[in-house]
């Protein structure tokens, strides 16, 4: 129970440092506006540095929109929860019909970091939370996509310096 | 590793000390969240700090202050094990990196700072970064990683006190200690270096290899085990904010072990090339974990955490998606 409870502190805390510690996550996607959809797995790679995965939604109109995302955990972190390699890709074998947590890439489209991932019957999966209180937008076409356009950090200006 | 966790593997018998280390981590657990004293006379522990100021260890065995030898994490709650504040890097900092007394650059070492495109850090032009003026402006400039130039994100080597101060997920480290020499690995990108203790002097670098690890030599002052290296590669960053280092620098390492399960390091680089005097890190501390608790399916030690580079590049395309670069 003990080594739960500081396991639990450990990933509360892991939670709490910026995405920025992961491979410089937090400034590619907005963290700040996460959304939840269902989707299905195309191909989950538990790789270094963090897992990816192509996901499919269907959206109104039953448009299918294919998505390309990372994790905001990694191998290590997953195996010492006990989400070893061949126990995840079991739980995301391609056709698994998933409840994501999202948060969607600062430049738009169809590219996000999963925060958190539920199976159907509600349980968290491959280290993932319950969702927070965020917006649900299954089926919305696009999620919840950047408002505007707006300069990314570093992004090269044309005919100059970034 | 779901074929580890499938096996059935012969583990050493657990040594009758770490047995006995088990059993008072785990009575001093349960009297800690009982509330209860073990001991009434036992002295309490200062109250610690995150960044290596204090000590929440209320461990009272002795021990041999020389040894470093077992496995250490500075997120002990990963494995189980007690929270250690101070393990932690000083509140305020961004993320983690070797931070402490930031010198001004020369100008030589400003330029190649400015050739260095972190992605980690207070976001460049972000309305934190302008207000926080206290920090270093390297600190402050981190980018997209798909328009940075992070030498780890192509998985080249880390280089030594990246690795040390490295405090993600995996940073735990293992030393193995003998009389001449000790064996320090990383779990992270699974690096190690050697630390030499048989009297040898740190070698004339122009006849040698550099090595993003450099070339360690110690000695005991008291108990503390004073390591100097030199002889670095200068493709490395110090850390993970982009702070260059010269294949001239010389990194001082003063470890302690303050308590049977704390380890610590003061970190001081000397780089006149590129930094206007020697640069003091903040304190590193690391917590003890017991070998049972750093395992996983019963395999204990650290991991085999590498960077490798497929893996990397196929990453590295999701991460240029997030950019609006590649294929929609």
């Amino acid at each position: 129970m003990t080594i739960l409870r500081y396991r639990l502190l450990w990933l509360l805390a892991v939670l709490a440092v910026p995405a920025s510690a992961h491979h410089g996550s937090s400034i590619s996607y907005d963290t700040t506006k996460q959304w939840t959809t269902w989707a299905r797995v195309v191909q989950f790679n538990y790789k270094n540095p963090h897992p990816t995965m192509t996901f499919e939604r269907e959206v109104q109109g039953g448009v299918v929109e294919p998505w390309v995302s990372e994790l905001l955990t990694n191998p290590s972190m997953l195996a010492r929860q006990g989400w070893t390699k061949r126990k995840s890709e079991d739980a995301l074998a391609p056709g698994t019909r998933v409840k994501l947590t999202l948060a969607t890439s600062r430049a738009g489209g169809f590219s996000g970091i999963v925060m958190g991932i539920q199976g159907e019957d509600g349980a968290p999966i491959v280290g993932g939370g319950r969702p927070a209180q965020v917006p649900d937008l299954d089926g919305v076409p696009g999620g919840l996509q950047p408002e505007g356009d707006t300069m990314l950090p570093g992004q090269p200006v044309e005919g100059g310096a970034p | 590793m779901a074929s580890m966790a499938r096996s059935t593997i012969a583990l050493p018998t657990r040594s009758r000390w770490s047995m006995t280390c088990a059993a008072v981590a785990r009575t001093l657990l349960i009297s800690a969240l009982l509330g209860v004293p073990l001991v009434a006379a036992q002295p309490a522990a200062p109250a610690p700090t995150p960044g290596g100021i204090g000590n929440s260890d209320s461990d009272t065995r002795s021990y041999d202050k020389r040894d470093f030898s077992g496995l250490w994490a500075r997120s002990p709650e990963l494995y189980g094990e007690a929270p250690c504040p101070e393990c932690r890097e000083p509140v305020g900092w961004p993320g983690y990196g070797f931070f402490g007394d930031i010198p001004a650059r020369t100008e030589e070492g400003q330029r190649r700072m400015d050739l260095n495109k972190p992605a980690r850090g207070l976001e460049l032009g972000s309305a934190e970064a302008n207000a926080r003026t206290d920090l270093d402006s390297g600190l402050r400039r981190a980018i997209l990683p798909a328009f940075g130039n992070d030498p780890e994100m192509r998985c080249e080597p880390l280089g030594l006190a990246r690795l040390i101060t490295f405090a993600g997920p995996g940073a735990a480290m293992e030393l193995i200690q003998q009389q001449d020499r000790i064996l320090q690995t990383f779990e992270w990108t699974w690096d190690f270096r050697e630390i030499w203790m048989d009297g040898r002097r740190s070698p004339n670098v122009e006849d040698y290899l550099p090595r993003f690890n450099g070339y360690s030599v110690a000695r005991w002052e008291g108990d503390t085990l004073v390591v100097t290296s030199v002889g670095f590669d200068d493709r490395q960053w110090i850390d993970q904010h982009g702070y260059p280092l010269s294949s001239e620098a010389v990194l001082e390492e003063r470890w302690d072990r303050p308590s049977p399960n704390r380890l610590r390091v003061q970190l001081t680089l000397t780089d006149p090339l590129l930094y206007t005097r020697p640069w003091q890190a903040s304190t590193k501390v690391w917590s003890l974990i017991p070998k049972k608790s750093m395992a996983i399916a019963g395999w204990s030690g650290i991991l085999e955490d590498r960077c490798v580079p497929s893996d990397e590049s196929m990453f590295n395309q999701v991460r240029d998606r997030a950019a609006g670069l590649g294929e929609e």
